[in-house]
């Protein structure tokens, strides 16, 4: 079924056809929508799941994680501020390993208060051992919404869906909605030994000694490796019940490319019409959208930018006193690859606080790249008034 | 003309304010939102009080009432969703000279402040807090907040709310320190700016509960008691809040003495009318920033301490 949709009623959909049994959340500007919809959805008995109206995002991923424990399959969504106040038990789900999925609509952090798009907010929450996908389409956004439960489910580890505020958030494009009985097939009900159960009995979250811990650690760190492969057989089994399919990276053409732009969220649509162009004019140019930021791809990354000369990193984002995150993480992921096969990385700071990202913006950040030699600092800053 | 208290440098201020001199950017609600009417009450007490700007602060939270301080030309903290009554702690605990002044919402106080208002209520700090209840999230437009009525439709419980609604003044009532709880309705506009007036010259934590009507999410809610003043009843004693010029359209009256708390948590139950006015006042509470502070000593207080501690040391 063709629908036009924005990408906030995208996650409802993928939430829906999930059969999702709990959902929790907090209203924010602007991932309302989301759970409006849904709410929407329980109220008319489309979909059969319990709605709980906390009363804080806090509460929100309290009760998610609660419910988790239970055994049945959790929703929430959030922005912004409402995602920094979850904080503390974004952790508890991680290392709990409670396979919660969350759609969180990126919006800038405040003060100044600000509700337009921006990476900070899911960036900060890098290490509280979610998995993060970043959405390009509301296509994109409504497939990666039911994958995300089965990977979460499979690896025990919870997932973060992300799209842009207004720009995906708000913004109607049409979307092929599955069919029920399809994804039924390609996602069963939520089925795990490990969960509050009257029949046999467990505690959850005891003390953990430091002769345990690192243990409990070394195993959420080899699930979260394990994911990309899972990911990957995911994908797999997607592309042959729907034939779409995103990669975990999307290198857009890439070879023979001297100088490739590194993407994620809408940036990359308004990158890849850029980059046609460019390549018309004879501009050796290609792209790589990163959708999967954690676990890092770090092998993909290698095998699409070793050998370019110069890699273009554009960040809406800034880690305060270093630079863009992406850029970092690709610095890093590329410093052991051979010397000669080693570009140079160039990483601009766009678009934070929802400043637009024009082609115009784009072909100066790919001429200043063609000019320089080398990056003149870690962060290079487009477009900043004086 | 009063000296220039911040500074003590002598100087008389020869400043006068007209309810202008406060007003700041254009505000930005809804017309017929009672939001108005609160902003205009507060600019009457601030210029019947003559506070100085500069010695005056609005802290908020977020939502549509708390774009409150941009809309005054005193200071503002537009603070986090929740947080606004830590803030003004904050404010007032370094700054006890400033007259402080809280607003929030709903959902701002009861919903994911709840914690802080209790809190902020035990601290029994000297300001003014104005909860301007629409009974509805507003600003994220029309999720069911802790005070919505029961059954009433939202987005987020679209077959109408499952509770009935969390009761601020009996909360309150039940609360340790608590020392000014007053009801007010932006319908009523004298009885709203005599309810300000006396909470600013409370001694203590003065809390208002303002209804306001919300003509755009929860315009129903109230409508009977805006067309009908016989639903609601006016608490009226010489200790309380009296309000004369009502024009005789409100004539439901009941004594009730503020000190009586009691009877006070007996007339916050919920009932046929809307009760405004004072529940509870007692200025006998020893306030936070009281408890607090710091002694002054004078120079020879402090060498005898100085000295004191370092005898401890032998040498
Ligand atoms: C941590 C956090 N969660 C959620 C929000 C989104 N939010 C902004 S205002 C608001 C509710 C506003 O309702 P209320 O406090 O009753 O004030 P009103 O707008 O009705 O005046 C919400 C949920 C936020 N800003 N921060
Ligand atoms: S939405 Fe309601 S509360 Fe907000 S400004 Fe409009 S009328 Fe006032």
């Amino acid at each position: 079924m063709n629908k036009v949709i924005v990408g906030n009623h995208a996650v409802s959909w993928g939430v829906k056809l999930a059969r999702t049994e709990v959902i929790s959340a907090y209203p924010i500007t602007p991932q309302t929508q989301i759970v409006e919809e849904l709410s929407d959805m329980c109220a008319r008995g489309a979909l059969n799941a319990r709605f709980i109206k906390v009363e804080s995002e806090h509460s929100a991923m309290a009760a998610c994680i609660g419910a988790s424990a239970a055994g049945v399959r959790t929703f929430t969504a959030t922005s912004s501020q409402g995602l920094a106040l979850m904080h503390e038990l974004l952790h508890w789900a991680g290392l709990g390993r409670h396979p919660i999925v969350m759609a969180n609509v990126n919006r800038a952090m405040g003060p100044g208060w600000n509700i337009w798009t921006d990476q900070n907010d899911s960036l900060s929450q890098r290490d509280t051992g979610w998995i993060q996908l970043y959405c390009e389409t509301n296509q994109e956004v409504l497939d990666t919404t039911i994958q995300a439960f089965k990977l979460a489910e499979a690896v025990n580890i919870p997932v973060m869906i992300i799209l842009d505020a207004f720009f995906l958030s708000h913004t109607s494009e049409p979307v092929d909605i599955p069919d029920q009985v399809t994804v039924d097939r390609f996602l069963a009900q939520r089925e795990t030994s490990i969960k509050l159960d009257v029949a046999d009995p467990h505690a959850f979250n005891a003390l953990v000694r430091p002769d345990a811990y690192m243990e409990m650690r070394k195993d959420q760190q080899d699930w979260m490796r394990r994911a990309k492969t899972v990911y990957a057989e995911i994908e797999t089994e997607w592309k042959a019940l729907f034939g779409r399919e995103y990669g975990k990276i999307e290198p857009y053409r890439t070879d023979d490319a001297e100088l490739i732009l590194v993407t994620s969220g809408t940036v990359t649509s308004t990158t890849r019409h850029v980059v046609d162009q460019m390549r018309e004019r004879g501009t050796r140019v290609g792209l790589v959208k990163i959708k999967m930021f954690r676990p890092f791809p770090t092998d993909d990354i290698r095998r699409a930018l070793s050998g370019a000369i110069k890699v273009a990193v554009l960040d809406r984002n800034i880690s305060p006193g270093r630079s863009g995150i992406f850029a970092e993480e690709i610095r890093s992921a590329l410093y052991n690859i051979p010397m000669d096969d080693r570009p140079k990385i160039f990483g601009y700071i766009v678009g934070l606080g929802g400043r637009d990202v024009t082609p115009a913006v784009i072909e100066d950040i790919v001429e200043q790249t063609q000019i320089a030699t080398q990056p003149t600092r870690e962060d290079l800053w487009v477009g900043v008034k004086p | 003309m009063t000296d220039c208290s911040l500074l003590t440098c002598g100087v008389e201020d020869e400043r006068t304010f007209e309810m202008d001199d406060y007003a700041d950017a254009m505000p930005r609600w809804c017309p017929g939102c009672g939001d108005h009417a609160v902003l205009t009450a507060v600019e009457r007490v601030l210029e019947k009080e003559q506070l100085r700007p500069e010695q005056t602060v609005f802290v908020s939270g977020i939502g549509c009432s708390s774009r409150f301080p941009h809309y005054l030309d005193t200071y503002g903290f537009h603070g986090l969703h929740g947080r606004a009554l830590p803030l003004a702690t904050g404010v007032k605990l370094s700054r006890p000279d400033l007259n402080v002044f809280v607003v929030m919402g709903d959902g701002d106080c009861t919903s994911i402040g709840a914690g802080h208002w209790l809190h902020a209520l035990r601290y029994n700090m000297r300001m003014v807090v104005l909860m301007l209840d629409n009974e509805v999230y507003g600003l994220t437009k029309k999720q069911t907040s802790p005070t919505t009525p029961l059954g009433f439709p939202t987005n987020t419980q679209p077959r109408g709310s499952y509770l009935p609604p969390l009761n601020p003044i009996s909360v309150m009532l039940g609360m340790t320190n608590a020392s000014f709880i007053a009801q007010t309705a932006d319908w009523v506009p004298a009885h709203l700016f005599e309810t300000i007036e006396a909470a600013f010259h409370h001694d203590g934590f003065a809390f208002i509960r303002v209804l306001q009507r919300c003509p755009v999410f929860s315009a129903n809610i109230f409508e009977r008691a805006v067309k009908s003043p016989d639903l609601t009843e006016l608490l009226v004693d010489d200790q309380g809040i009296n309000v004369t010029n009502l024009g005789g359209l409100y004539k439901n009256l009941l004594r009730h003495d503020p000190s009586d708390l009691d009877r006070a948590r007996w007339l916050a139950e919920p009932s046929d009318k809307i009760r405004l006015g004072l529940f509870y006042q007692n200025q006998a509470h020893p306030k936070y920033e009281e408890t607090r502070k710091v002694k002054h000593h004078t120079p020879a207080e402090k060498i005898a301490l100085l000295n004191t501690e370092l005898d401890r040391y032998a040498v």
